[in-house]
């Protein structure tokens, strides 16, 4: 989408240069601060103290690292400055990983279902019912925070997976409007051909609809699994204990154990690093996609 | 008979199937977001504490929070905040659009620039906490480089709630250039081409055609940046949990503290109501003003 | 519209349905504090002693100072020796995740069996019915209460009621660099036999103004002392304080005459008192006017503790379970010095920790077998042998000392002001604890940022807290 008018039009080379500085400029605010986690991780924990201004990692070491992920005992780690309880990291990993993943399956899966009814099936109190779910999405986390973290709680369900991925699991407001308007959009004659076969609705929605959709089913789903990975206050609440424990939280709980009367930003920034590599993996393998997904939600 | 009994058969097991098609969501919407909403309310009317058994306390809550002077200032301190926050992102994000419309299409780009939302809320405040300490933060030496005196940053009244903001818009402004120049590709460009042949410049197209165009997806970004920025939470709990003093002590933070230092049921759902209300008022009044679903083109 | 408005009807009518429903349901949280029976078992006489090899049973302990944990490690094991029935699992959180973790932990039913317990939050526990009372246990087993510091296990008690046994305690000392007093020409002894007063610092103030020096080496007593290039602070403040100012201000407050409340469980405070003001005015006065300390922004930031191992300042003041913070790799020679004689003589806060039972647990009588062994000389022997606090009991307090002494420190500034006489004033135990918290903390921080005098801080701070108790 090349735009012809801007080659034409007269333009100032000032003007341009300039841009391009301020762009440039835009790109090294961007990534900078994630450098210096990189780099802050990367330096000998006494010198990060000491040697502030430097650019590159100081004494480099990969010490942090390991002590994060637990390759040093409790008095080792101590001795350097750390925290006897490190970042208990694959645990987390695996957590945050199980977390994500089975809830956004399923809130992927059963939106898609309840979307597809919205958009193809003719129900009573179809319309009224999209009404209220439109109405829910206006409604701040924090209005129903308490009374979920006293739900879970009774149910018996805090410091468990389910408690953490009950709320989404069946639905969002946002991933059933978001597919509702997916299937609203594609095309019926798959659809009226199936029938005509003979196909029962569920047979059209499990072969047809669902096949179709896959774009923007992953797009979606892509988004709600970054929402899920980074959130926080809901996963502290209800998923505190270790076993269930997931990253977010785990580094917010290691920034309060303030060893030394501060925290111990070395391992801090080696953690927040190492959290840090699947979001970008994520990002890398289906990185124009994960683009594009953002910009598709700008029409919603 | 038969052709008129088998439609309303059919119309009959299509009901059936879309129930069953909506029921997990049902559920999911009944138990986790409608009955909690219903509850929340009811709880705003008792003292309950999570441990003792809860007393029914009338409005008393309601009657409270309209002469609280810290929940005034926690809305003053969150409308600062979304004052500074909202202008400023939306108009880096805008130039960060254009440009990246006019020199660089490159996902790479792009993907640089999503790149701070794509980390947590926990991360990002970690990050600059860090950057931002007022002894060791490397934005101090490079201020003190410059010959300036050190700032306080987060540690001082004054900067504290700007700082958030400065930290929130370096976290959201790609994320929203991404979604304006998005919004930018549906321009039609002859509508450009057409006002160039009339002669006109840069600057009268930007203001001409391209705001007036773009207006349906500002107003998308606009309603729920400014819902979410009411909702701050995540980067004060890490950095300045409400302080120093309160300058930082928005809506959302003076909830948590009630509910969860306090541990104030019945007042920080209370608290939580009030937010509601607000929030969907603002929505609603912005939705009017901006007259949402159509751009100039239709 | 017309769909809109049905629509509108339907939502309402479907929110009151759930209103009729959710009625029946929020009497749920209200009905079931989930811990109520076991709390009512807990306060009637508790059997004899279960078998302890009946079946394994794992307690779980809570603690926050990670210094502590390998001391109880240690003491865990040699509990389950003695009875290979009960394993103690130790769990460790910074302060804030730890008192968190343990509230929610009530709510949730996953809190400790037995977890160590703060004079500033046992009575909110209590009045909620969440602590187990140790009086039939104590009766049953013939626990001696006095085996304790002297005061100590007074602390723990309401209305005949015990919630814990005393474990460590801790008084406030003056922690100096002694290359910088050195460097000052001033003395140790001076440091020790220094007096205080609100006015204008004594004696003490003096010296704060002596070890503080500009860019070009002058120090604050000097006309020409320029405080906005400050390289060496005389004096880092550990904070505001918040309500109770425990390592920051309470010594010079009540060595003015201050006093916070009427002793235990009072229900009025006297934050007002001019002798507060004065010395809170002063205290904040040492970075406000005078530069000789660092903002409340650079000790927020990294705390007293790195500010003054990092070589910033050459005194400061701090409690005694943060010795081994104070001298552990630290590059220059630290030292404890006795705090200053204000107008009513040398005054430390005294405070005591104590471990309490969770009435949810469900090994009480497990709980209550740990408990009385990690309050006993035995496992206080071995916690002070490890040198990293005073435990409560004076054989522990000895292995301490035998300790530090190891290690080459001298710590007698700390115990000298336990064992003066008056030397020490008790740890403000009060209801509201949770509210005093947040209000103070906000006030304080307001005095020590210069926005707020102390005079008018702390009359809006007494009138909030005392509104509390209404």
């Amino acid at each position: 989408m090349s735009r012809a008018h801007t080659r034409t039009a007269p333009t100032i080379p000032l003007a341009t240069i300039l841009a391009w500085i301020a762009f440039a400029l835009v790109m090294l605010v961007t990534l900078f601060p994630v450098y210096w986690v990189l780099r802050t991780a990367l330096s000998d924990h006494k010198e990060i103290y000491v040697q502030t201004a430097v650019l590159w990692p100081v004494g480099f070491t990969l010490d942090n690292f390991k002590r994060v992920l637990g390759m040093f005992t409790a008095e080792q780690s101590v001795a350097m400055g750390g925290t006897a309880t490190g970042i208990n990291f694959w645990l987390y990993l695996r957590n945050s990983i199980i977390v994500s993943t089975f809830l956004v399956a399923g809130q992927t899966f059963f939106s898609a279902m309840s979307a597809y009814a919205f958009a193809r099936l003719r129900f009573p109190g179809r319309d009224q019912l999209f009404f209220l779910y439109l109405t829910a999405m206006m409604i701040p986390g924090v209005v129903t925070l308490i009374p979920n973290f006293i739900l879970i709680r009774d149910l018996k369900w805090l410091d468990t997976f389910q408690g953490i991925m009950a709320p989404g699991f069946l639905m969002t407001p946002f991933t059933v409007f978001f597919l509702r308007q997916f299937f609203l959009g594609i095309n019926h004659e798959l659809e009226e051909a199936a029938t005509l076969d003979g196909a029962s609705i569920p047979m059209i929605f499990w072969r047809v609809a669902l096949p179709l959709s896959i774009p923007a089913l992953s797009t979606l789903a892509i988004l709600q699994f970054i929402a899920t990975w980074n959130d926080y206050l809901w996963p502290f609440l209800v998923g505190k204990n270790e076993a269930v424990r997931v990253l977010t939280v785990a580094l917010a709980i290691f920034q309060s154990q303030t060893p030394q009367g501060a925290p111990d930003w070395g391992g801090l920034m080696a953690g927040t690093a190492l959290s840090l590599v699947p979001t970008l993996v994520i990002f890398l393998v289906f990185g124009r996609r994960a683009v594009n997904a953002i910009q598709f939600t700008g029409f919603r | 008979m038969t052709t008129h009994r088998q439609p309303r058969l059919a119309a009959r097991r299509e009901a059936l199937y879309a129930w069953a098609f909506v029921a997990p969501s049902l559920i999911g919407f009944l138990v986790f977001f409608a009955v909690p909403s219903v509850r929340g309310l009811l709880m705003s009317f008792t003292n309950w504490d999570l441990l003792r058994p809860a007393k029914f306390v009338g409005v008393a809550n309601y009657v409270r929070l309209l002469g609280d002077a810290d929940f005034r200032h926690a809305l003053k301190v969150t409308a600062y905040y979304v004052l500074m926050n909202i202008p400023i992102q939306t108009t880096l994000a805008l130039g960060i659009a254009v440009m990246m419309d006019k020199f660089s299409k490159s996902t790479i780009i792009r993907g640089i620039l999503v790149l701070p939302w794509l980390l947590p809320n926990i991360v990002v405040a970690l990050i600059w906490l860090w950057l931002l300490d007022p002894t060791m933060g490397f934005l101090n030496q490079i201020i003190m480089g410059l010959g300036f005196q050190r700032q306080p940053f987060l540690g001082s009244t004054d900067q504290a709630m700007p700082t958030i903001a400065a930290i929130n818009i370096w976290r959201h402004a790609g994320y929203t250039a991404i979604l304006l120049y998005a919004g930018l590709q549906t321009i039609p460009k002859e509508i450009y081409e057409a006002a160039a042949i009339d002669g006109a410049n840069e600057r009268q197209m930007f203001f001409g055609i391209t705001i007036p165009l773009l207006r349906p997806v500002l107003v998308f970004v606009l309603v729920t940046t400014i819902i979410g920025s009411f909702q701050i939470f995540d980067t004060i709990a890490i950095t300045t949990k409400g302080g120093p003093v309160d300058a930082t002590r928005v809506v959302y933070w003076y909830i948590y503290e009630y509910a969860f230092v306090r541990f104030k049921m019945g007042y920080a759902t209370t608290i939580s109501v009030a937010l509601f209300v607000i929030l969907i008022t603002i929505t609603f009044i912005q939705m009017r003003y901006f007259n949402a679903n159509s751009s100039d083109l239709d | 519209m017309r769909s809109r408005i049905n629509a509108l009807a339907l939502a309402l009518s479907i929110a009151a349905s759930m209103l009729l429903v959710a009625c029946g349901g929020a009497a749920a949280p209200a009905a079931e504090p989930t811990t109520a029976p076991e709390a009512a078992a807990a306060t009637e006489a508790p059997a004899a002693t279960a078998d302890p090899a009946a079946d394994a049973v794992t307690i779980r302990y809570g603690l926050w100072d990670g210094n502590q944990q390998p001391a109880y490690e240690a003491c865990a094991a040699a509990f389950t020796k003695d009875n290979p029935g009960i394993t103690v699992k130790v769990e460790q959180a910074g302060w804030g995740d730890y008192w968190n973790g343990v509230q929610t932990g009530m709510v949730s039913d996953t809190a400790p069996d037995v977890f160590t317990n703060h004079l500033a939050k046992y009575p909110e526990f209590a009045s909620k019915e969440q602590l187990v009372d140790l009086k039939p246990f104590i009766d049953r087993d013939g626990v001696d209460t006095k085996q304790y510091l002297a005061g100590l296990a007074d602390l723990w008690g309401r209305d005949g009621k015990t919630y814990g046994l005393p474990k460590d305690w801790d008084t406030i000392a003056v922690v100096y660099n002694q290359d910088m007093l050195d460097k000052a020409g001033v003395t140790v002894d001076e440091l020790n036999n220094a007096d205080w007063n609100a006015k204008d610092g004594g004696s003490f103030g003096q010296i704060i103004k002596k070890l503080t020096l500009d860019a070009n080496g002058k120090n604050a007593l000097d006309a020409d002392f320029d405080k906005t290039t400050v390289v060496q602070y005389g004096f880092i403040p550990g904070g505001s304080g918040g309500a109770y100012g425990q390592t920051q201000w309470s010594h010079w407050a009540v060595s003015n005459g201050f006093k916070f409340n009427d002793g235990l469980y009072a229900t009025k405070y006297y934050y007002d008192d001019p002798k507060l003001a004065e010395t809170i005015q002063w205290y904040a006065n040492l970075n406000l006017v005078d530069g000789v300390a660092p903002t409340l922004a650079d000790v927020k930031s990294l705390g007293a503790n790195a500010l003054f191992t990092g070589g910033k300042g050459a005194l400061t003041t701090d409690g005694s379970w943060m010795i081994g913070a104070y001298t552990k790799d630290t590059k220059f020679k630290v030292g404890f010095a006795r705090l200053p004689k204000g107008p009513e003589g040398r005054k430390s806060m005294f405070n005591g920790l104590a471990d309490s039972i969770w009435v949810g647990s469900k090994h009480q009588e497990e709980s209550w077998q740990w408990l009385k062994f990690a309050s006993s000389p035995a496992c206080e022997n071995i916690v002070g042998s490890y040198g990293v606090v005073f435990p409560a009991v004076q054989s522990g307090v000895d292995a301490a000392l035998a300790a530090y002494k190891a290690k080459g420190l001298d710590v007698s500034a700390f115990t000298a002001q336990a064992t003066e006489a008056n030397g020490t004033f008790l740890f403000p135990v009060t209801d509201h604890a949770s509210e005093i918290g947040p209000i103070m903390d906000a006030l304080m921080d307001s005095i020590m940022l210069g926005e707020k005098t102390a005079v008018d801080g702390l009359k809006e701070g007494n009138d909030q807290v005392n509104a509390l108790f209404q």
